[in-house]
């Protein structure tokens, strides 16, 4: 099987490949040379499990994750699928911004990213690391009705919103079980990487949140508590420097 | 030549075949020739597989555990069987993917050095009574509801993927995923 470079993660290697004809990409988590090994090995194990449980408990409760193909605990890698065409939301947001499309597109985004976040708390789904590079907008999932129309990830620029899905990615820092406090501090972790990877987008992050109480209803008054309080804390953090 | 063969991912000095068959009248016999060693093979049921890349998931999985020494089963081609199945029970994998006496589309895979592979394809071929069809078409022979069943999908989850994604995610995850 041919590998080529992707990219390399702060945890991760990622190489592309394709998987007996599909289109892959390969995550192999390396060793930390600072931590003894069986113990490296023992929660290198785990954090992949937690991985695969939470890219499939995603799937289960509607949400779209990358397809899962193989798992290599010998060589701590987790083969799935390499979505395509897709682009980040973090290239989406920039593109709106710099081509002046106006905040309908952003806001239409929002709720789909608060629709998405909502669904996974509430199915007790904590991603740990929520940032516009760890989304990806791909085309829409239509059955059987799915085109096979060839387009680029440019294409995808062009595309309406409605037509496009969000699909969550990198759940190398998930946890399956959170407190009201964790689902507020994966929000709070999205709203640092929106407002400071993209300017002026206070009222996208408002959005976000509107659309997760929608779609967490039982437990988001008691989320957006916590969130606010981390937020408060995280301000105080600043002030004193 | 209707049937497919791949090279492991992993390990390309193991291939993997897969044929398909329609209108076979002696399941029965084909099933004692592999439980008497005639041949190595796993005779699945056709209408529990949506598609063949199913397949390919579970016998690459099941050769690299084999490599391993991590095996479920005894051996790789009742290890293929186990990986499709749903759930862990080894007899009810054979009920629930492995042909019946009665069943008249069978899907075969089998893994191996690619000498011993095409020896069983062959012996194989000698012992069914069937006709070899292209594996596309499999997706019109699938019992939709049954593989609902088994893998329990429900809408909430097709509404976002493909029973391929869905069920290839659990293949992929079985040993991992608690059920
Ligand atoms: N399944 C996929 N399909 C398409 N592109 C992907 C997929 N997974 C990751 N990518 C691309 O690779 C980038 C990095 O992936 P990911 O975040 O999973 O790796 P990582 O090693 O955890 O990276 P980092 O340490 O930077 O967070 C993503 O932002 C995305 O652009």
């Amino acid at each position: 099987m041919q590998r080529t470079f992707f990219k390399q993660g702060a945890e991760a290697k990622l190489e592309r490949c394709t998987f007996y004809g599909k289109p892959c990409l390969v995550k192999e988590r390396f060793r930390k040379q600072y931590r003894h090994a069986v113990l490296d090995k023992s929660l290198t194990t785990q954090r992949i499990k937690s991985e695969v449980r939470a890219m499939l408990r995603c799937r289960t409760n509607g949400i779209k994750t990358p397809t899962i193909f193989m798992v290599d605990m010998e060589t701590n890698s987790i083969y799935m699928e390499y979505v395509e065409p897709s682009i980040t939301v973090r290239e989406f947001i920039a593109d709106v911004q710099q081509n002046q499309a106006g905040d309908c597109p952003l806001l239409a985004l929002a709720e789909q990213i608060g629709q998405i976040i909502g669904k996974a708390h509430q199915s007790n789904i904590i991603h740990g690391d929520l940032t516009t590079s760890n989304m990806l907008l791909a085309q829409k999932f239509q059955g059987d009705a799915q085109s096979t129309e060839k387009f680029t990830p440019a294409d995808i620029l062009q595309k309406n919103i409605q037509d496009l899905e969000v699909v969550l990615i990198d759940f190398g820092l998930t946890a399956l079980e959170g407190t009201p406090e964790d689902k507020g501090v994966d929000l709070y972790v999205l709203e640092r990487a929106l407002l400071s990877t993209h300017p002026n987008t206070d009222h996208v992050f408002e959005a976000i949140l509107m659309s997760y109480k929608k779609n967490n209803p039982r437990g988001a008054a008691e989320v957006v508590k916590k969130l606010d309080e981390v937020r408060l804390r995280g301000r105080k953090r600043t002030m004193v420097g | 030549m209707a049937e497919k063969k791949f090279h492991h991912a992993l390990y390309p000095d193991t291939t993997i075949i897969l044929a398909l068959f329609r209108d076979v009248e002696n399941a029965k016999e084909v099933r004692q020739a592999v439980m008497s060693g005639k041949f190595d093979a796993s005779l699945l049921k056709a209408s529990m597989i949506v598609d063949e890349f199913l397949v390919t998931v579970a016998a690459n999985k099941a050769v690299h555990s084999q490599r391993c020494g991590k095996m479920i089963t005894k051996t790789v081609h009742s290890e293929i069987l186990y990986n499709l199945s749903a759930g862990r029970k080894i007899t009810e994998a054979f009920k629930k993917i492995g042909i019946s006496d009665t069943d008249t589309s069978v899907l075969v895979a089998i893994a191996g050095e690619e000498e011993k592979v095409l020896q069983s394809l062959q012996a194989l071929k000698s012992v069914i009574k069937g006709r070899q069809v292209s594996l596309d078409e499999l997706s019109s022979l699938a019992d939709l509801s049954a593989v609902r069943k088994e893998y329990k999908l429900t809408d909430v989850e097709l509404s976002s993927c493909s029973p391929v994604g869905a069920i290839a995610s659990r293949i992929a995850a079985k040993d991992i995923i608690t059920v």
